[in-house]
């Protein structure tokens, strides 16, 4: 009797204390999880809770009790009692000086910020909160990959941070490794192997690189130019590209569709992935060859349209007919590798039960 | 995706020959199962190995501050007009022989009118320099015969700390890495010795190989580990060859240890102790986040104890004379000291001194000042300057740190009236700038920030250009990871305190 669940081992809570108020926590966590589960907001521009922490872009620094340095709260883990400050004069000064550093690095609009990306850029909406200093460029020599023809995915060094959630989404979420951080210092770059066109390395164009992107240096090249200056709506829908049920957000400006992306990670079961297909291969649904309505073709040898009922009659009645004068087993159902386990399900019973045969594949299934 | 059986600590050592090429990056990917790109961004991190910028033979000429004090630009110069390529290089450690350059052979090429000085034969010195080969081995012998615990009393009652520019008091990690429950453990030996100035590891893995492996080998026995890796810079060519000779003599004593010498690629922050076990394993040369500190999570994630060549070679007198007599060779802390001392001095070399002898009695070792001093650097770029006036001041850990400067790696470099504060502190700049990881946004941007402001203060002569860098230098200390952005500020910082003079205002070139 009241024997512990083995599956779900006690773990001892503790707490800690986060600018004097008490927070709940677990062994093993950090200071950003125990803050933001309380409602504290660290800003952060390196961490993606689907990486391992870095702690590089150094903007989520606090003062940690006993510690002589402020310590980056993405990987800081808790202890009992611990007492952390998240706002303090030292942690202002030192937002104030990065980001006016950040900002000596990137490329800036007409009023001095981070220029706007239709990826965002969070390194714009931290900078709105400061005074920055007039810093002077330091014109950083990184290179881009002008050669790289690839049709989605485009970089510009003039905009990236270096914090290299990139390269780290591509390595641990991905497992693919095509890019990775290049030269040192100042000349510190994404890079390729060789600077190669992604279309000939390991890449496989999934995209998850531009949504981890913090400031858009990362962005769809098919989107329009101009994106940024355009209103959008945003549409959830399932992907159909396969059975899988990826979520995922359209963008859509003057109904047409010019950007997908996924919701954010931890929200749906894709979190925050997508394949190629489901991000960048939407060509087809403006285009003028789609079919949108069925097609009969009549006895002058064209198609016409129909209506569904007339078209789904027309092929139950041609089934059958075919059935009577061949049997049964003249008869063979493939269903697609778009369809749904439900769906896959339905389309035997249509086989078995409504046509009696057991010719019954799906074209994933071989 | 990198395979499973992946030999990435093989990379490094791979790309050696044919450099960051697309086909020689393809070849070692399927030979060691690496994914491309990751050694592609490994390789580029290295200035030894080839790569677009830099390929085929060239001259590599330093850019140390000594070497640029005696002349490294227009060496440079004259090399390029016979023709010859040239790569600069942040510092290749032979300050005392300035202005240097491995030529494309890699072999030492000084044009210095001097050798090497270094203090005479002295047995009552803990590494003597001038000392005779011992292929004894006796204080291995003795100390394995000693209970462990008590080794580390020795060490303790020693006061040793480490000394490769942290000063850390060696016992603390010896007894925690001992204590650790994991029994695989690594004995480290950092002699990735980079900082401008400094060339004390140099000489004593070049006369005195023998202390350092015994020194290693007692701790290894300490901790319990057989597994000895040694991480030597690779513009280190003659030290290499001398370490692999001194491993192959004493063979015998100690046979029970397996003993990896690791070249490194020319990046100064493999000196910082992570950033050489991300080296060590294949990887950027960049330094972790820490705690975990390598005591705990070390290479390849084990317990690992990591000691400068200096710190390890002074173990064998230790367990020899005892620690009370080590720490009572100091002069105001602990122990004996291998000063290197270069620059506007008569005899640069290597000194073995009490701990905290003055500039003045370090320069009288050295046979005196030339010409007349104005500001040194007490312990590499990273110490920043001090004016002359502190010619008084104890060169030991505690002093320095209260001047607002450090005992580094004490490579003290003398500059007299010829040069210009500016000029020097620039070029100190300029190291920082080259040896950047580009991890962390305070030093990389910060590092590249303040070397763009004074050479435009060179250039115009405006203080205005430098009204920013103190709050910059601020941040880079407060916010970098490791401790090169935390320092990379200091020369400037330091100049502009103690000589504000040259900072007002400046002819424009």
């Amino acid at each position: 009797m009241n024997q512990p669940n083995q599956n779900y081992p006690i773990v001892d809570t503790f707490t800690v204390e986060i600018n004097g108020t008490t927070c709940n926590a677990l062994p093993g966590e950090t200071v950003f999880t125990v803050a933001k589960r309380h409602g504290i907001e660290i800003p952060t521009l390196c961490h993606d809770e689907r990486l391992a922490p870095v702690g590089a872009c150094r903007v989520c620094l606090v003062e940690v009790e006993g510690q002589r340095r402020m310590q980056p709260g993405c990987a800081w883990v808790v202890t009992p009692n611990m007492k952390i400050t998240t706002e303090s004069s030292r942690i202002e000064k030192h937002r104030t000086i990065l980001y006016s550093m950040y900002m000596a690095d990137h490329q800036l609009d007409d009023d001095g910020l981070p220029i706007p990306t239709h990826n965002n850029n969070e390194l714009r909406d931290l900078c709105k909160t400061i005074t920055p200093l007039q810093l002077e460029s330091v014109e950083a020599p990184r290179d881009a990959r002008p050669a790289d023809d690839n049709p989605y995915i485009e970089f510009n060094p003039d905009l990236c941070i270096l914090c290299a959630r990139c390269t780290r989404y591509c390595d641990e979420v991905e497992a693919v490794n095509a890019i990775t951080l290049a030269n040192r210092g100042g000349e510190t770059t994404i890079a390729t192997a060789g600077q190669r066109s992604l279309i000939e390395t390991s890449c496989e164009l999934c995209g998850g690189c531009i949504d981890t992107c913090p400031t858009g240096a990362l962005i769809e090249k098919k989107a329009p130019k101009d994106l940024v200056q355009l209103s959008t709506q945003t549409t959830r829908t399932t992907c159909n590209f396969c059975g899988v049920g990826c979520q995922m957000d359209l963008h859509v400006h003057n109904d047409r569709l010019v950007k997908i992306t996924s919701p954010e990670p931890g929200e749906t079961l894709n979190d925050g992935n997508l394949c190629i297909k489901g991000r960048f291969a939407y060509d087809f649904v403006h285009h003028e060859d789609r079919i949108s309505e069925p097609l009969i073709r009549g006895e002058d040898g064209k198609l016409h349209p129909a209506t569904w009922d007339e078209a789904i009659e027309l092929t139950a009645n041609r089934l059958l007919d075919v059935k009577q004068k061949h049997g049964a087993d003249s008869l063979g159902f493939i269903s697609s590798s778009r369809c749904t386990g439900e769906e896959n399900y339905l389309m035997q019973k249509l086989s078995r039960a409504a046509f009696g045969t057991n010719n019954i594949h799906q074209c994933a299934a071989t | 995706m990198q395979k499973p059986d992946a030999d990435r600590e093989a990379i490094i050592k791979l790309l050696e020959h044919g450099g960051v090429t697309e086909s020689n990056v393809r070849q070692i990917s399927e030979q060691t199962g690496v994914p491309e790109a990751d050694i592609w961004g490994t390789g580029s991190f290295y200035h030894l190995i080839d790569s677009d910028e830099h390929h085929g033979p060239r001259a590599r000429v330093c850019n140390g501050l000594t070497c640029r004090m005696f002349g490294a630009d227009e060496l440079a110069e004259q090399l390029q007009s016979e023709g010859r390529a040239v790569q600069r290089i942040s510092c290749l450690g032979q300050c005392d022989l300035a202005p240097a350059l491995l030529d494309e052979e890699m072999k030492l090429d000084t044009r210095a009118p001097h050798k090497t000085s270094v203090t005479p034969d002295d047995s009552d010195l803990p590494i003597n320099l001038g000392g005779q080969r011992d292929l004894s081995y006796a204080m291995l012998a003795k100390a394995k015969q000693m209970d462990p615990a008590a080794v580390i009393e020795q060490i303790k009652v020693s006061g040793l700390q480490g000394r490769g520019g942290a000063g850390f008091p060696a016992h603390f990690k010896w007894s925690a890495v001992r204590q650790q429950a994991e029994s695989e453990r690594y004995m480290i030996c950092n002699a990735d010795e980079a900082e401008p100035g400094t060339f004390k590891d140099r000489e004593t893995m070049l006369r005195r190989p023998h202390r350092m492996l015994e020194g290693l080998a007692i701790a290894a026995t300490v901790i319990e580990t057989n597994q000895i890796y040694i991480y030597i810079r690779g513009e280190y060519v003659n030290e290499y060859a001398a370490l692999v000779q001194a491993v192959e003599d004493a063979a015998e004593p100690l046979a029970e240890f397996d003993i990896h010498i690791v070249q490194g690629h020319g990046a100064y922050i493999c000196g910082e102790e992570t950033a050489l076990l991300e080296s060590l394993e294949g990887k950027r040369g960049m330094p972790r986040l820490k705690p975990p500190y390598p005591i705990e999570y070390g290479f390849r994630g084990k317990p690992s104890l990591i000691h400068n060549v200096e710190t390890i070679a002074c173990v064998p007198a230790i367990i020899d004379r005892g620690g009370d007599w080590f720490r009572e060779l100091g002069k105001t802390e602990a122990g004996a000291k291998l000063y290197c001392i270069s620059g506007h001095i008569e005899k640069p070399g290597v000194y073995e001194l009490p701990l905290g002898v003055t500039l003045d009695e370090l320069v009288d070792a050295a046979g005196g000042y030339v010409g007349t001093p104005f500001a040194f650097s007490p312990g590499g770029a990273s110490s920043g300057f001090l004016p002359i006036k502190f010619r008084d001041l104890p060169l030991d850990y505690r002093n320095l740190s209260e001047a607002g400067s450090m005992m580094g790696s004490s490579g003290v470099v003398v500059l007299n009236d010829t040069v210009d504060i500016v000029d020097a502190a620039a070029w100190q700049l300029e190291f920082f700038e080259n040896e950047s990881c580009g991890q962390c946004a305070p030093c990389r941007i910060g590092t590249q920030y303040l070397r763009r402001q004074v050479d435009k203060y060179i250039q115009i002569g405006d203080p205005a250009t430098l009204e920013m860098t103190d709050d910059v230098g601020w941040e880079m200390e407060e916010g970098s990871i490791c401790g090169l952005g935390m320092v990379a500020a200091k020369p400037l910082e330091s100049a502009r305190e103690h000589f504000p003079e040259a900072f007002k205002n400046r002819p424009a070139l």
